[in-house]
């Protein structure tokens, strides 16, 4: 049962500020398919993410959501930025702040707190609706942003670096979290990272890009299936043997020449 | 324990000492006046001013007067927020006109307050509508600009989001945009009633309209110091509680500014 | 790289306005006491500029601008050392702290029927209200500048076993210079704002009487040359001073942050 593509990008190239950041790349996403996008800095993989969200037209190729070419945002593209705290509005407390996109999606007010309720419920923060998130630490501002997402009831899940900006264990707790709720959900996500463990223990699939792509040696440096079993477990998991084969394969390509 | 004693003892020392100064002067002032070291004609005694005040309160002629110049101000001063912050969300809204308009916006901002009240003399002539407008066009700039500022100051983050939630331009403004430059809003309006305050005085003086600005105008001519300077006392009245009204303010609607 | 449409830009919206102004009073309302076109501004002004005595141009914006400076002087002499002291010594600053609290918010405004009273008209009157109005933010600017001196400077100074007066000297002063010039940069704002609005109220010289004059002898050509007159002047001095504040702080090794407050 082959089911079209959810995300399509069809040798998509992308030139910015004279340069080439992505050469042109090919490779598809399917609904339900969890995939991580890693790269030394530079190699254009926060534009791709960009471009796939529609913020960014290509300059070369298409990229296609069910076919049809990405011209711009889409409630259905939920975005999640790596610096939380300016991803929030200071202003509004998390109840507020999740209101915000249900208010753009038109949702009516009488419905708009059952709502709010349940996706703060989901990602654990129901105690803390009416605080401002300056009184939250920063993985729970993550997990609010997160949460303002997941009201957008999106069909696929932008990820940008989001745990970069915050200590190992919390990052850990919050990858953890962000598995189960896209299981449950069955989102699609698109992730970027530069960490490669949290790459391969999250992903169904890895993209390694490239930095300054050459004819011979364009952007797109691998993409590997990760054949783990789920649920995945931050201790054992990271001691299986495909694991372990996995990071020794895709080592090379974070720019560790 | 100890130390909040300590704490609470330099403070009792620090307000004794800050009223202690405050009386000096006014001995200072009394010295001066009964001495004579400045002319009677010049510096009334304390006394004297008091007793003005006192009975132009009781009287009610100065109270009228206090009266007029605080409704010229406040209501200029309201006038002012409103079309300064409707005109600023205009022209802050879009990146566009703040291209085109800010320059403009730049070289008017040096300019005196008072300086349009001849033109609208020829325009309203010698009443108190005039005084009004001045008031309230000169009151407008600071809150105009002041949100303007604000809402170009939208981190780039928060307009991605907008993007990303598909809000729509008003939307944006409103739930996004006003809310980001609601501090400078708030810091341009304190600095309006400051503007609008001395343009009402400065407009009762040209235009012989009631208010303290005229009262204090023919004090000085008629030579009554002391009730000249009961119309300052009462001016600079103004200045402290409007001020303190608006910090006031200010404090409560920024709440969320100073939580964790 | 400033490209000419670059440089032309901020020119378009008020030439638009100057354009929209041209056409109404000569068109719309001509004959009105109250709108001149621009062009008709221009030639009165031409007209003024060759004038000589009490109403030529000169004198008047030599007046408002002397008697400005010399307010200024005054006000940030007596403000600058008060603030000084006051931003060195936390005692002194408790102390002072009600008096200035009662005595800051008088308008300056307020006080020129006081100045005309004592002083008569003239340079001394305008004076001694610029003097006030100035002498306030000046308190306050120099203060806050001294108190934010690097606490690290300070802890230098005590270590090297500096005497009070060397720490002020060496230290505190110097570290304050760029401070103080962006509070002088608002105080010449503020100086020429007030000098003008005294002449307005009640001053018969100066730039803001010429305004008034020409609106009370219905000439409304002259009142806007006037208006705009005094707009130059106000955002030449200003761009002059702001130069003078950037080189400064430049000079004392502050980061360029080019933004002004």
């Amino acid at each position: 049962m082959s089911e079209s593509p959810l995300l399509r990008f069809d040798q998509v190239g992308i030139h910015l500020g004279g340069r080439e950041i992505l050469s042109p790349t090919s490779f598809e996403v399917a609904r339900g398919e969890f995939v991580c996008i890693i790269g030394p800095s530079g190699c254009g993989k926060t534009t791709l993410l960009r471009a796939a969200a529609g913020f960014l037209q290509p300059s070369g190729g298409a990229a296609l959501r069910h076919g049809k070419p990405i011209t711009g945002p889409s409630r259905e593209v939920a975005f999640v930025f790596q610096d939380y705290g300016r991803a929030l509005l200071p202003w509004r407390t998390v109840a507020g702040n999740i209101s915000l996109a249900l208010e753009a999606a038109g949702v009516p007010a009488q419905q708009r707190p059952d709502r709010i309720a349940k996706v703060l419920d989901t990602v654990g923060l129901g105690a803390h609706a009416t605080k401002f998130p300056a009184q939250l630490s920063g993985g729970m501002q993550q997990r609010v942003q997160i949460a303002r997402c997941l009201a957008q009831e999106p069909e696929l899940m932008m990820m940008d670096e989001p745990f970069g900006a915050l200590d190992a264990m919390t990052g850990e707790s919050l990858q953890d979290e962000v598995s189960r709720l896209v299981r449950s959900t069955g989102l699609t996500v698109l992730f970027v990272t530069h960490d490669l463990e949290e790459a391969i223990y999250l992903s169904d699939r890895v993209i390694a890009l490239r930095a300054n792509p050459t004819a011979d040696k364009p952007s797109l440096a691998a993409m590997v299936e990760v054949k783990i079993a789920r649920p995945r477990d931050q201790l054992l998991t990271k001691e299986h043997p495909e694991f372990l084969r996995l990071r020794r394969e895709l080592y090379g390509f974070l720019g560790h020449h | 324990m100890s130390s909040a004693v300590l704490q609470n003892g330099t403070r009792i020392r620090a307000t004794t000492e800050s009223v202690a100064v405050l009386v000096c002067l006014l001995a200072l002032w009394w010295l001066a006046s009964h001495l004579q070291w400045v002319s009677k004609v010049f510096l009334p005694t304390p006394e004297a001013t008091l007793e003005s005040l006192v009975q132009g309160l009781s009287t009610g002629e100065l109270a009228g007067f206090t009266w007029d110049t605080v409704v010229r101000m406040l209501l200029g001063w309201l006038l002012a927020s409103a079309i300064g912050t409707a005109l600023g969300a205009l022209i802050g809204a879009s990146a566009t006109a703040r291209t085109w308009i800010a320059p403009t916006l730049e070289f008017l901002r040096p300019l005196p307050a008072s300086a349009v009240m001849p033109l609208a003399i020829s325009l309203f002539g010698l009443s108190g509508g005039m005084v009004l407008s001045v008031v309230a066009f000169g009151a407008m700039w600071p809150v105009l600009l002041a949100t303007v500022h604000g809402l170009a100051s939208v981190h780039v983050r928060l307009r991605e989001v907008a993007t990303a939630l598909q809000l729509s331009r008003t939307a944006f403004v409103f739930k996004i945009g006003l809310p980001n430059a609601l501090p400078d809003i708030l810091a341009g309006m304190r600095l309006s009633m400051t503007v609008s305050l001395i343009v009402a005085v400065v407009g009762e003086m040209i235009a012989s309209q009631s208010g303290l600005g005229q009262a204090i105008l023919l004090a000085a001519r008629s030579f009554r110091a002391s009730e000249l300077f009961a119309g300052i006392v009462l001016l600079g009245a103004i200045g402290f509680v409007s001020n303190a009204l608006l910090a006031l303010l200010e404090h409560q609607f920024l709440k969320w500014q100073r939580t964790g | 790289m400033r490209t000419w449409p670059t440089l032309l830009r901020p020119w378009v919206f008020p030439l638009l306005l100057l354009a929209l102004l041209e056409a109404a009073a000569r068109w719309l309302v001509p004959g009105s006491d109250a709108l001149a076109p621009p062009s008709q501004a221009l030639q009165a002004f031409g007209k003024a500029l060759s004038a000589s005595g009490d109403e030529s141009v000169l004198q008047a914006t030599a007046f408002t601008l002397s008697s400005a400076a010399l307010g200024l002087l005054l006000g940030a002499a007596l403000g600058v050392t008060l603030g000084l002291v006051l931003g060195l010594s936390r005692r002194a600053a408790a102390m002072g702290f009600l008096s200035i609290e009662v005595l800051r918010p008088v308008p300056s405004v307020a006080l020129i029927p006081l100045a005309m009273l004592v002083f008569g008209f003239g340079y001394r009157m305008e004076i001694s209200v610029v003097a006030f109005a100035t002498f306030w933010p000046l308190l306050i600017l120099t203060q806050a500048a001294a108190r934010q001196v690097e606490p690290q400077l300070l802890e230098v100074a005590h270590a090297l076993g500096l005497s009070a007066w060397a720490r002020t000297t060496q230290i505190v002063l110097p570290a304050m210079v760029p401070r103080l010039f962006i509070a002088l940069r608002l105080g010449v704002s503020f100086a020429l704002v007030v000098a003008v609005t005294v002449e307005i109220a009640a001053n018969p010289s100066g730039m803001g009487y010429a305004m008034m004059i020409a609106q009370q002898s219905l000439a409304p050509d002259l009142m806007l040359a006037w208006l705009a007159w005094i707009g130059l002047v106000g955002f030449a001095i200003n761009a002059l001073t702001l130069r003078l504040q950037r080189a400064i702080a430049h000079r004392m090794g502050e980061p360029h942050t080019g933004v002004a407050p």
